[in-house]
């Protein structure tokens, strides 16, 4: 196989969007359908700062910033007065959210794509004549994204805000008589979460696929199946999910057909739900969502 | 009062065809009134009507979440497609059936992974169904004709229709009011099957493993045949409104059928009022005049409708739409005694019932 | 010293608790007894703000509980043991007692080794994950977790539940320890009349959600009718 790298590169972006996808859903058990166009919006608000002169590093700090406030602001306005309501609702509001993102970023920044002044080159190495599928840009993909999953891992793991974290989700209501500010912890939840998508976003814009406002339909939806795959409530699943799905992605584009390639994510998803529907990570016995 | 009572519930054969045929004259009427302009939204209304239809009965009467509906309509469309290009001369009525079965058996095979899925699960999956459909279509060029799509001409309107007009565009009025009536007509039998289907063991049955699947074990009712059952019908009707929808157009082109649509339609269903038939009426009509609706936001926030913004307005409006009424008025804009809430089986957001020893 | 005045809970039609007044002084264990449905646990996690009441105070010294979010109650120190225990399944033992020390001021290492030291099994198993625990080792962890944050008034939901005998009375002595050397106000709920009769200062008998006695624990132990009709203890 000769593109691992490049299964892994993508592989990785995959394992960030369903890494945020369980975050919330841990902690609010809703599947954020707007995730992928949070990012994206964030991306665009971000990024096009690189054209009035702000260093490229700053910009992806800047996105990734917004993507936090946007985040906050979601859980705030549009997720906060679903708590109790029907479980479709806040699901049906994420995906006119989504609708919402990608329209408005058209109207402002045109569906044209931009490509971000790359910041590694992408041009692949070369061993002995052939060439290897890993250039500069898929190296800082695969370390960057890395180290954003192990630090939130450390985070959950090991700090206060970490701890509180996961007890609002486990158990919400222990956690207030312990006087645990447990809306508090959804809100910072889903700063988390955006933070995350966020870099998923600023990844993809900076490469070759580049930015444009439904460059996150297809990301989202492979993450999205990441994630099941996994089990939503386990995010090593998540981060496994995702590498399983860019590695198999490559597998079908070598093996098979091009064409084939966007039903990929399903095949695997109906496959893996076929081996063991409760997720292949998950530790509950059924499904019931 | 009992006459009207029967008439609107519509529970015996009779007083369905009573009300159907009722609806579809009024709206045939409608269309002789109108200009040629308002006939072709009709009729993309009424094509997006009967999509409606089958989405309102997954969502609304079997409790699946699904957002897979244009990847049904974009189906139904190429088959029907498909074979209407290079077969011009088959009968409507074939063309229509072929949508049908196509969108039918599509629903089948996603039913199949879907069924045991709830909630999210769900959801994403007929949203990696409908995510996939654009770029497959793009890329099976030979079949689908890729980018480009194919070119249909199967609308044609007969000279004995054409010659009720008079007047210098007197071709191009009398097809445009010959496919709305078409589509109308069309509409109004897909309501009367759903009427029936919505009243028969089919419906009941369907509502019930909604309602209660324990109940529903218990009386017999197979849980996963049921749910499979309300996949195919809600893909078969996505099929034919596909088909039609495309037909209307005179093409059918991946870009027809993008992930955006199924938002669209959620949101023209919420709005309408899940699981109503009036609803789906109503969801028809607000796509009809959408275009006009949004020209008329232009014209008041003073925006161009060329530019970036006005072309994007239908989708920020949508959008906005679709969030604003879920949040504040999630039964839609019918207000219809419907059990919603035991319908969509709330359960807290945050899981202070999963309080632990 | 918590004050509870007229305090009235409906859900929906049913009313949960009916004009409940009563007072828990300082540094005594007032027992709140009744059959099951009687309301007692209804009035713990009012108090604690988890249930809001339609009538009523609460006070907690000279600061009113009523309104006050639950987070910002426990913060005041109130500590509730609620009913199941509420020991986080997904968590180890110290995590758990971590969580508990987190809104207060308690020095983390000083509260871990004192709550070690009253109870050396949770020591023992600090790095285990709860769902390991027995019946008893869970009740000592919602115990040790609600006192590692040093509160003035502790709330015991039916802390004896699916313990054996030996083990309630060893508990039930432990409660009495602790409120007499830390002046705890302790309000506890039990089925167990007995046991909770035998520790406790005061007495609060609910039936259906309204106070049909109150008063000093040992009239209440003594009192026949009480027993038979209220407490399912049956006379011997």
């Amino acid at each position: 196989m000769h593109n691992i790298f490049g299964g892994l590169a993508q592989g990785v972006i995959y394992s960030l969007v369903a890494l945020s996808l369980v975050i919330i859903w841990q902690s609010t058990h809703v599947l954020n359908f707007a995730q992928g166009a949070m990012g994206m919006f964030a991306t665009y608000i971000g990024m096009t700062e690189i054209d009035r002169g702000l260093g490229y590093w700053w910009c992806v700090v800047l996105s990734v910033l917004v993507g936090m406030a946007l985040g906050g602001a979601t859980e705030r306005v549009l997720i906060r007065p679903l708590y109790g309501k029907p479980e479709i609702n806040p699901i049906v509001v994420m995906v006119g959210f989504l609708g919402v993102l990608e329209a408005l970023a058209a109207a402002i920044w045109t569906s044209t794509t931009r490509n971000i002044t790359e910041p590694f080159s992408q041009i692949y190495y070369q061993s002995h004549g052939h060439l290897v599928f890993l250039s500069p840009f898929v190296i800082f993909q695969i370390l960057l994204a890395m180290g954003i999953m192990l630090t939130i891992a450390a985070l959950f793991r090991f700090t206060k805000l970490g701890l509180q974290l996961r007890a609002s989700a486990l158990a919400p209501e222990v956690s207030r008589l312990l006087g645990v500010r447990v809306s508090r912890m959804l809100t910072i939840g889903w700063i988390l979460s955006a933070g995350v998508g966020a870099i998923a976003a600023v990844i993809v814009a900076s490469g070759s696929f580049g930015l444009f406002p439904t460059n996150m339909d297809g990301i989202f939806v492979a993450g999205f199946i990441a994630a099941a795959v996994g089990g939503l409530e386990s995010p090593i699943g998540a981060v496994a999910g995702g590498l399983l799905i860019g590695l198999a992605e490559q597998f079908i584009l070598a093996y098979w057909s091009p064409n084939v390639a966007p039903l990929g994510g399903i095949i695997i998803l109906v496959v893996a739900l076929m081996i063991r529907p409760q997720g292949l990570f998950s530790k509950n016995v059924s499904r019931r969502v | 009062m009992s006459w009207w009572t029967t008439l609107i519930k519509q529970e015996t054969t009779r007083s369905r065809v009573l009300a159907v045929t009722l609806l579809t004259l009024l709206t045939l009427a409608i269309t002789f009134i109108l200009p040629p302009v308002a006939d072709s939204e009709l009729a993309g209304g009424a094509a997006i009507a009967i999509v409606i239809l089958g989405l309102s009965w997954l969502i609304g009467w079997s409790g699946q979440i699904s957002l897979g509906n244009s990847g049904f309509m974009a189906v139904g469309a190429y088959a029907a497609g498909i074979w209407a290009h290079h077969h011009t001369t088959t009968p409507l009525l074939f063309t229509f059936v072929l949508a049908i079965v196509a969108g039918g058996l599509s629903g089948l095979v996603i039913a199949i992974p879907s069924t045991r899925l709830r909630g999210p699960y769900l959801a994403g999956m007929t949203l990696a169904f409908s995510a996939a459909i654009t770029p497959l279509a793009q890329n099976f060029t030979s079949v689908t004709g890729g980018e480009g799509g194919l070119f249909l001409n199967s609308l044609v309107t007969p000279h004995w229709f054409t010659n009720l007009f008079s007047g210098p565009n007197a071709a191009i009025d009398a097809n445009a009011q010959w496919t709305a009536d078409l589509a109308v007509v069309v509409a109004g039998v897909m309501f009367f099957i759903m009427a029936n289907l919505f009243h028969s063991r089919v419906g009941r049955a369907m509502r019930l493993v909604r309602d209660n699947e324990v109940a529903a074990e218990l009386m017999g009712v197979h849980l996963s045949r049921t749910r499979t059952m309300a996949f195919v019908i809600a893909a078969a009707f996505a099929g034919l409104g596909g088909a039609l929808y495309s037909l209307l157009e005179a093409s059918v082109r991946p870009e027809t059928f993008p992930l955006t649509l199924s938002i669209t339609l959620l949101t023209l269903m919420v709005l309408g009022g899940i699981g109503t038939l009036s609803g789906a009426v109503l969801g028809g009509i607000i796509f009809s005049f959408s275009a006009t609706l949004v020209a008329h936001v232009n014209s008041l926030t003073g925006v161009n409708p060329t530019s970036n913004v006005g072309a994007n307005m239908q989708g920020i409006i949508f959008g906005v739409l679709l969030i604003v009424t879920m949040l504040f008025a999630p039964r839609g804009l019918v207000s219809v005694k419907n059990p919603l809430r035991r319908l969509f089986r709330a359960r807290p957001l945050m899981r202070s019932a999963k309080e632990v020893h | 010293m918590i004050q509870v005045e007229q305090l009235s809970v409906n859900y929906g039609a049913v009313r949960a608790l009916r004009d409940v007044s009563f007072d828990a002084p300082t540094g005594q264990i007032t027992a709140v007894l009744g059959a099951n449905g009687a309301g007692k646990t209804t009035l713990l996690r009012t108090i604690s703000g988890l249930v809001t009441p339609q009538r009523g105070r609460i006070r907690l010294g000279d600061v009113e509980l009523v309104g006050v979010a639950t987070e910002n109650i426990a913060r005041l120190g109130v500590g509730h043991v609620p009913e199941g225990r509420g020991v986080i399944e997904e968590l180890t033992v110290e995590e758990n007692l971590r969580l508990g020390a987190l809104s207060s001021k308690v020095n983390l290492s000083e509260g871990l080794d004192e709550q070690y030291a009253r109870f050396p099994v949770l020591g023992e198993r600090r790095k285990r994950h709860c769902s390991t625990l027995s019946g008893g080792e869970r009740q000592m962890l919602a115990m040790a977790r609600a006192l590692i944050a040093k509160p003035r008034v502790l709330l015991l939901d039916e802390p004896s539940l699916g313990l054996a005998p030996q083990v309630t009375a060893q508990l039930m002595k432990s409660i009495r320890q602790l409120c007499d050397s830390q002046r705890l106000t302790v309000v506890l709920v039990e089925q167990n009349a007995k046991s909770a009769l035998r520790i406790a200062h005061q007495a609060v008998v609910l039936h259906l959600g309204s106070v049909v006695a109150s008063g000093d624990a040992a009239t209440v132990a003594a009192d026949e009718d009480l027993r038979r009709y209220y407490l399912g203890v049956v006379v011997p």
